[in-house]
């Protein structure tokens, strides 16, 4: 996937998300990209760290600041929450050139916001976290994937991360189903 | 008896205080190497003050790092709610080791960079590599290691590389809340010191007024504050310091869009780099400590200065461009109304130019400011801790600066006009996607 379609990909993925009523934060859109790619196997390839609020990408960030730059997406303030990616015509008249790539992911893409688009920040984080221990970490059982939460991140408690957990498995049978 | 603290007199921050365990390292090989490399590469063509250099920044990147670190963690000013998540806050030992920490990172957050800065940084490293990776390099070398161990307290060079290059750079290394948190004072994005210190030293030498801001109200304002999201601690501001953060991030937007994206600097860029790539063995720089070390913009200026004298040498004609002033000319930027019909209409008017005149006879350069959407928490006049991103709808609205260039040789360049007017509109409209 090159750069524009990639943009392509994003454009497409917060206007799913305003769809499902979601504001579309930064956060939104990392813990989103987090899933396609790492669930679902969205080629997007970005390269995800655990950083602040679970797994982080510095590329995706760098991505949607340029998409910015390029008038593809803006953001706009929503009270009393931060401000929201939102699409612009332009970035809609790139979905409709790529339609092509884009509707190959069109069922991931509408998966993914139906999934996160009602989740706050703090949500968002102990779920892209417990995938991040079942994927990337491969940790089995669920007690030893609450106990890795909260090592990794210490104000999830083991509760809430075992909730998480539980969350993210049924998230996962869903996607394989 | 001999002195402890020695002052820098600085034309940005005043003086500079270093203890004599920091006088140490700052007269290593590696910073003193940071003298003979311009802050912002071929700049001083074009804005003729700016010949400021790497050195001077990495010693006011060390004192607003210890002037924030000393503001965030004042007993006075810690909250209940940060204390019980960070308990090296409250041990002053834990203190004082993780301050000398961070002010040695923040003086060698740079000391990996190649001659001239970022200009010959892309392309002329072998794949992986990056001036961060060297910066850590030579924080673990045995030079460094042999002047870390003699401090006191001893800080680990493992803590110094992480916190000076920040998670983006160390994805290799795992990192706590606190090692993001002092990483953030140096390269964050929101209110990173580096930053801070760039911005106001290129103004102030380039003479561009632009990057100026309030620098002391926003370092004297920041807090460690608790996120509003998750309750994680993280750097944030007092309610009074948010018109300051917007002044930096204002003042950001027109350095970029007014100096680092000044389409003749960057043309000057273009041409070092074709020209190292000729001058260079094997066109790459080596990545050891002890030939990083030998490199600086000293070496790079006479060989540039002997291949423009002599046309059998290699890089002849880069030199010639650069010394001589002969450097392309912008032939086409960016534009709003061409990128609403082809949002790439600057790379499709670049392989046309290529194909009409010659690869050799055009460039092209494009590029965006990076970083994301600043949220940060800010603590109200009442108490409360709140989204920055709520209390200022000017830190996301100043826009994201970015340019295109398609330059072209000035011995072409009125052809190449004439070409672009007649051609413009045919070549632009019809859409050429980069596959």
């Amino acid at each position: 996937m090159n750069d524009l379609q990639k943009s392509a990909v994003l454009v497409a993925l917060a206007a799913q998300m305003d769809k499902k009523g979601s504001r579309c934060s930064e956060t939104h859109m990392q813990k989103a990209v987090y899933f396609l790619q790492r669930l679902l196997a969205v080629p997007t390839n970005f390269d995800f760290v655990l950083y602040k609020y679970g797994p982080f990408s510095f590329d995706l960030r760098d991505q949607l600041t340029g998409m910015r730059a390029d008038g593809i997406l803006y953001l706009t303030p929503q009270p009393p929450y931060g401000p929201s990616f939102v699409p612009t015509k332009l970035g809609m008249g790139l979905v409709k050139h790529f339609s092509k790539s884009v509707g190959k992911y069109h069922k991931k893409l509408n998966f993914v916001a139906t999934c996160l688009a009602a989740q706050n920040v703090a949500e968002l984080e102990k779920l892209a976290t417990a995938l991040y221990v079942t994927l990337d970490k491969k940790i089995r059982s669920v007690e030893s994937r609450s106990n890795a939460i909260n090592e990794l991140k210490p104000h999830i408690s083991l509760e809430e991360a075992a909730a998480a957990v539980k969350k993210v498995d049924k998230m996962v049978s869903a996607a394989r189903a | 008896m001999l002195k402890n603290v020695h002052e820098f007199r600085d034309p940005v921050h005043g003086f500079i205080h270093l203890d004599s365990d920091e006088r140490k390292a700052l007269d290593s090989r590696p910073l003193q190497r940071l003298r003979h490399i311009h802050q912002l590469a071929t700049t001083y063509l074009v804005y003729p003050g700016a010949s400021h250099k790497r050195f001077e920044h990495s010693l006011g990147v060390m004192e607003l790092a210890g002037r924030v670190f000393d503001v965030v963690t004042a007993k006075e000013r810690l909250r209940d709610d940060v204390r019980a998540f960070l308990p090296q806050i409250t041990n002053d030992d834990a203190l004082s080791y993780w301050r000398r920490v961070l002010r040695c990172a923040a003086l060698f957050h740079d000391a990996g960079h190649l001659p001239f800065s970022h200009a010959a940084e892309e392309e002329l490293l072998p794949s992986g590599w990056t001036h961060e990776r060297m910066s850590r390099e030579i924080i673990q070398s045995r030079e460094m290691k042999n002047i870390w161990n003699a401090m006191s307290p001893p800080p680990r060079p493992v803590d110094i590389e992480k916190i000076a290059v920040g998670r983006a750079k160390a994805k290799d290394l795992e990192f706590s809340t606190w090692d993001r948190i002092l990483s953030e004072i140096i390269v964050g994005d929101a209110l990173g010191v580096d930053r801070m210190d760039y911005l106001l030293r290129d103004s102030y030498h380039t003479g561009v007024a632009y990057g100026r801001f309030d620098i002391q109200r926003l370092t004297e304002t920041m807090r460690l504050l608790p996120s509003v999201y998750n309750k994680e601690p993280e750097l944030g501001l007092e309610e009074g310091g948010l018109r300051a953060a917007e002044g930096l991030l204002i003042a950001r937007f027109f350095m970029y869009s007014q100096v680092y994206f000044h389409s003749v600097r960057r043309i000057y860029d273009i041409h070092l780099k074709s020209f190292l790539r000729k001058w260079l063995p094997k066109g790459k720089f080596k990545t050891t400590v002890r030939a990083h070390l030998r490199v600086t913009d000293n070496e790079v200026t006479a060989g540039l200065l002997r291949a423009m004298a002599n046309s059998k040498r290699p890089g002849h004609e880069d030199a010639k461009r650069i010394c001589g002033r002969g450097h392309f000319k912008v032939l086409y930027q960016r534009d709003a109304k061409d990128m609403s019909l082809n949002p790439q209409a600057a790379l499709t008017v670049y392989k046309n130019a290529r194909r009409k005149f010659g690869a050799s006879d055009v460039e092209f350069d494009s590029g965006k400011q990076k970083g994301g959407a600043l949220d940060f928490p800010v603590l109200t006049a009442n108490g409360d801790v709140q989204s920055s991103a709520k209390m200022s709808e000017m830190l996301n609205e100043v826009p994201v600066a970015a340019f295109d260039y398609v330059y072209i040789t000035p011995e072409r360049r009125e052809e190449a006009e004439r070409w672009l007017k007649a051609n413009r509109n045919r070549m632009i409209k019809k859409r050429e996607v980069r596959k």
